[in-house]
């Protein structure tokens, strides 16, 4: 994002807005007018001081980027699309549409590292970071993730060396490992944690067995690690046969 | 992976905070899938408890009516509604079962909550997601307060510094905690986000927290 020097009339409505706080007020040069400026490098371009039609000159833009800084809005802006892998959205469906697509099978958890998550932005050397853990597991990462996409190796978990500075509002590291696995896997992330410069959110999903309890629940009371009480639950209400679709 | 999932709070919070939501699968059930999910917002829009709805490719009611939201819904629409009242949340899940949309159901909410509202209507639910908590630099968040209200949106959309700037809003009397609520609400584009948990919320805030500068 920038901001018109010119057109900006230093109001600061947009300033709440920006969720990584990096609009600021400066002087133009002869000192006698002041006007915000976007600190560019620490912007993620998702738009929202944009969106949020706040400014009364008009003096918001976003610039259309080239590779590699056009990953910043395709992961930070929840209205872009990733024309880099062709996949939207920052994660996949994942458990949205488990009734249907099975993709998470009893015997199996899906784990994430939700880089940048909640609300601190994450550059995408830090993902390298986590995803370079990870692999040494060899674990499988989810390969319709967006993320997974900026792989050179997935067995290494070595990124594009061209994004590694680009940062993004966040980004979502997706795996499926075998129940047995999760604490180990939970063991890295929290490990290789202290070695990054952002945060990173975990998730952790489950079918449920045939009695309706949940496996991960129980794995993480059984080794004394906190979940939440909030969480998502997919009904199972999903049919290949969607009411009305075959009308159509 | 979500963009509902890591809500934070009280129980006695969150317990009036229910998002319910529905999609189709790509490459599966999704061709032809937005009658279903038109119906699908139809059905949760009659309930007076919902306080926001939205669709990512439209935006929430805080931005566009609710009428232009369930018009414009597509085949890869996720639609969402946003319930405080757990009765209502059985309710609708009773009558989401009986309408056999087809397309996949979840819910977002304390879990054990969830789960007796799955059994009061009749569901054996399917799959669950917990969130296992925040690791990193730690001493980059905002304050537990603040990311109660900023987590109500996903994607991070809605900044903290919003929100600090409409505690002090409401405080200076420029604006009321509804006012404030629903305005937080407008960068939330799939409608998750709860206004009237974030209007209680400030109001703890306003009571408590004084500012020297945003």
């Amino acid at each position: 994002m920038q901001i018109d020097a010119a057109k900006c009339v230093g109001c600061g409505q947009c300033r709440p807005f920006c969720t990584m706080g990096v609009i600021q007020y400066t002087r133009n040069l002869k000192g006698t007018k002041v006007h915000c400026y976007v600190a560019e490098d620490e912007c993620v371009d998702c738009g929202i001081c944009y969106r949020a039609k706040v400014c009364p000159t008009d003096a918001l833009n976003q610039p259309i980027h080239g590779w590699p800084r056009s990953i910043r809005g395709t992961f930070s802006n929840p209205l872009a699309e990733h024309k880099e892998t062709r996949v939207p959205g920052r994660g996949t469906e994942e458990m949205k549409t488990n009734d249907i697509t099975a993709r998470y099978k009893r015997g199996y958890a899906g784990m994430a590292a939700e880089m940048g998550r909640p609300g601190t932005g994450s550059r995408l050397r830090d993902a390298e970071k986590v995803f370079k853990a990870l692999a040494k597991l060899g674990v499988e990462f989810e390969t319709n993730n967006p993320l997974t996409g900026l792989l050179i190796d997935k067995q290494t978990g070595e990124m594009n060396p061209e994004v590694l500075n680009e940062k993004v509002l966040s980004a979502i590291i997706e795996m499926i490992v075998p129940l047995d696995q999760v604490i180990s896997v939970l063991g890295t992330m929290e490990q290789v944690a202290q070695e990054i410069d952002t945060v990173f959110s975990i998730d952790l999903v489950a079918r449920v067995d045939e009695d309706l309890s949940v496996p991960t629940a129980k794995i993480m009371a059984e080794n004394n690690k906190w979940i939440s009480m909030n969480g998502k639950t997919n009904l199972g209400l999903g049919r290949l046969q969607v009411k009305g679709a075959a009308a159509q | 992976m979500s963009h509902t999932l890591h809500r934070r709070g009280t129980e006695e919070n969150l317990q009036q905070d229910y998002v319910v939501f529905a999609m189709t699968a790509k490459g599966f059930n999704e061709v032809n899938s937005k009658h279903a999910l038109k119906d699908f917002l139809r059905i949760l829009a009659k309930y007076d408890n919902t306080v926001n709805l939205g669709d990512m490719k439209t935006g929430g009611q805080y931005l566009v009516s609710r009428e232009q939201i369930i018009e414009n819904v597509q085949d890869t629409s996720i639609v969402h509604a946003v319930f405080t009242d757990r009765e209502q949340v059985k309710a609708a899940l009773k009558e989401l079962k009986e309408a056999e949309l087809g397309v996949s159901v979840i819910v977002s909410g304390i879990v054990e909550h969830v789960q007796e509202a799955c059994q009061g209507a009749g569901i054996d639910r399917h799959t669950v997601e917990y969130s296992v908590g925040i690791r990193g630099k730690l001493a980059k968040l905002p304050e537990d307060e603040i990311l109660e209200i900023t987590t109500m949106c996903g994607h991070g959309m809605v900044s903290q510094h919003l929100v600090r700037q409409m505690v002090l809003d409401v405080k200076r009397g420029r604006r009321s905690s509804k006012e404030a609520g629903e305005l937080l609400a407008t960068p939330c584009v799939c409608g998750v986000f709860n206004p009237r948990r974030a209007q209680a919320l400030l109001d703890e805030l306003v009571e408590l927290w004084c500012f020297d500068e945003i």
